[in-house]
């Protein structure tokens, strides 16, 4: 942490999974272990990470600790306790009404990023993909989330926070949520039911250049074996752009990393590490 | 290390300028008395219309002007910082009418400075995106900011306080507000003329949702929807007590607003002090009775008149600028909310 800086629970993990990434070994390992600690001091007594101890509600950084703390003994009672938390939390869903504006289905139950809110794509892409990494793939919850993923995406390919059609109208993509879907889906779904968003993502990618979406971007891709070729050089592009746009903050560096880093995506690249282990 | 600051300043962006250091030791005590003296109940109020052919007019003299015409003493403004609250909603590179256009910020932002703002600087918690760079990259926000060495704020990410909700039309007793807001003396709501399919309309209130940091939040701010919009709006208005509206009618949407509508040519940039009148007042142009809006109907008496006959109206006359924005019978939220 930087002078005059706070604590985020959601950077540190970010920051520990990119040093993981970066393979760096012994002389990372005692600051990876460090952010893992620093997360679990700050985990609440029913198991949930939230953005901060006063905000107790918004408790969307529970995905990213169980995450940080992948692959890691010291914290595997964090751990455990972090899952349960997900496992019996879900956003709100609900039959809806026959003349309801929403296309998307709103019984579907995935997870949300603060208390008492409906589900959406971003903290459901990440939930499925800390369960998936900690082996619940067939879990009900996990299952449940992926359909609630097939449910949001647009027909025209892409997803975007977790609106599909209001009105009859369908909504825009967006290149970081559709990369974090695809992330979270593959290796579950048939390819040709992301075809699709697969080549929405691909025309994104070519030109981007801030690292949210470019790093979730070819994240997504390679997720699905298809990490870009240039990615090294897009990469070095969108660090260069900090001369207009200022230093990137923890979170944006660490994400760009492990876009670097991982071969086919995050998930693929959680794994490698539990089996190098 | 949270503070995602972008500043525009000394040339290049310097993300991590303390705004927050710099600024905050001496805003304690003048800042905060300052704006809770701004929300005082006005039985009348001053809109300012006037005529804005294209953004490539001098809109920075066209908002200077309006502080005078709207009663503005230099002396209020000089030494102050500003925070000029856009409305950026979405980045979609061929969509500009989604948000507010950039020569309207850049215009505010100079119209401000010229009357001796000590600071100005721009925020926004974008609703829909968390890549607030793509946004500002998109709109060409980011390009007039950096041009103009204005810092941006990108309060998604900001730090929380929290303060007792002063509304209470919610259910919610207190609202985390950005320590941004803690830091300066106004807060500017610069707001598009636009429908919205689930408020109505959305003008410079419901612009303030924007403040709301989606890390506390959510993308989208979805307790909000859950407690209700219209009484949301009232609440983060009578929270954040906002000193100054301006809203970019320039180019509106009409339709399915906010995103999906289509550009709507209203030639006009509204403004005033008090976000309900200035907001009926829009609304009027745009055809629409503002009495017929759930929340600035509400907001009557406890943030603002929205009568026409409590609403001292500079500038052009409504009439001589009226556009009806095309409303969509099946959006439950715009039946019958047109202006006879």
């Amino acid at each position: 942490m930087l002078p005059g800086g706070t604590y985020s629970p959601d950077a540190t993990a970010w920051a520990v999974l990119a040093l993981a990434a970066t393979g760096s070994g012994g002389r990372d390992r005692g600051v990876i272990e460090s952010g893992r600690s620093r997360i679990a001091a700050s985990q609440g007594g029913d198991g949930r990470v939230s953005i901060s101890q006063s905000a107790p509600d918004s408790f969307w950084p529970t995905s990213l600790g169980i995450l940080a703390w992948h692959g890691s003994e010291k914290h595997a009672e964090q751990r455990s306790r972090a899952i349960d938390f997900l496992l019996r939390t879900s956003g709100k869903h609900w039959v809806k009404e026959g003349r309801s504006p929403l296309a998307h289905d709103t019984s579907i139950q995935g997870w949300s990023w603060t208390q008492d809110t409906h589900s959406w794509v971003e903290p459901t892409s990440l939930s499925i993909l800390a369960l998936r990494i900690s082996g619940l793939d067939d879990h009900i919850r996990v299952r449940e989330g992926i359909r609630l993923l097939e449910d949001r995406q647009l027909p025209a390919g892409g997803w975007n926070y977790g609106n599909t059609l209001v009105y009859g109208k369908e909504l825009y993509p967006q290149p970081d949520c559709t990369g974090l879907a695809l992330s979270a889906l593959a290796g579950c779904i048939p390819r040709p039911e992301v075809e699709k968003s697969l080549k929405y993502l691909q025309s994104q990618v070519t030109r981007v250049r801030t690292p949210l979406s470019l790093g979730w971007g070819i994240l997504g891709l390679g997720a699905w074996g298809q990490k870009p070729g240039p990615t090294t050089d897009w990469i070095s592009e969108c660090m260069s752009r900090q001369e207009k746009h200022g230093a990137y903050d923890t979170t944006l560096v660490s994400l760009l990393l492990l876009a670097l880093n991982s071969r086919e995506g995050l998930g693929a690249f959680l794994g490698n590490r539990e089996r190098d282990r | 290390m949270r503070n995602r600051t972008i500043a525009g300043m000394r040339g290049g962006w310097t993300r991590r300028e303390v705004l927050f250091g710099s600024l905050g030791g001496f805003m304690a005590s003048s800042g905060f008395s300052f704006l809770a003296g701004c929300t005082k109940r006005k039985e009348s109020a001053d809109v300012l219309i006037s005529k804005l052919a294209t953004y490539e007019t001098d809109v920075a003299s066209v908002v200077f002007a309006g502080f005078r015409e709207l009663g503005v003493q230099e002396a209020e403004i000089r030494g102050k910082r500003i925070l000029l609250k856009p409305n950026l909603v979405e980045p979609h590179i061929a969509a500009g009418n989604i948000n507010t256009h950039p020569l309207v910020i850049r215009g505010a932002a100079e119209a401000f400075l010229r009357a001796g703002a000590s600071k100005v600087l721009v925020a926004e918690g974008p609703g829909h995106s968390r890549d607030s760079l793509l946004m500002l990259e998109e709109s060409g926000l980011g390009e007039v900011l950096r041009e103009d060495r204005i810092p941006f704020v990108d309060l998604n990410y900001v730090p929380g306080y929290t303060v007792e909700n002063a509304g209470r039309r919610t259910r919610l007793h207190h609202l985390t507000l950005p320590v941004t807001l803690r830091d300066v003396d106004w807060v500017v709501s610069v707001a598009k003329m636009k429908t919205h399919h689930w408020a109505g309309v959305t003008l410079s209130m419901k612009n303030l949702f924007g403040v709301m940091p989606g890390i506390y939040y959510g993308w989208p701010k979805n307790l909000f929807h859950w407690e209700g919009i219209d009484r949301s709006i009232l609440d983060i208005n009578q929270t954040v007590k906002p000193a100054f509206a301006i809203v970019d009618g320039v180019i509106g949407m009409e339709g399915d607003g906010p995103i999906m509508g289509t550009p709507k040519r209203a030639g006009v940039i509204v403004m005033g002090r008090n976000l309900p009148a200035v907001d009926a007042t829009c609304a009027r142009i745009m055809g629409i009775d503002p009495h017929k809006v759930s929340y600035l109907e509400a907001a009557t008496g406890r943030l603002g008149p929205i009568r026409d006959s409590d609403i001292r109206q500079r500038g052009e006359a409504i009439a001589s600028v009226r556009t009806d924005f095309a409303l969509v019978e099946k959006i439950d939220a715009h039946r019958g909310l047109r202006l006879s």
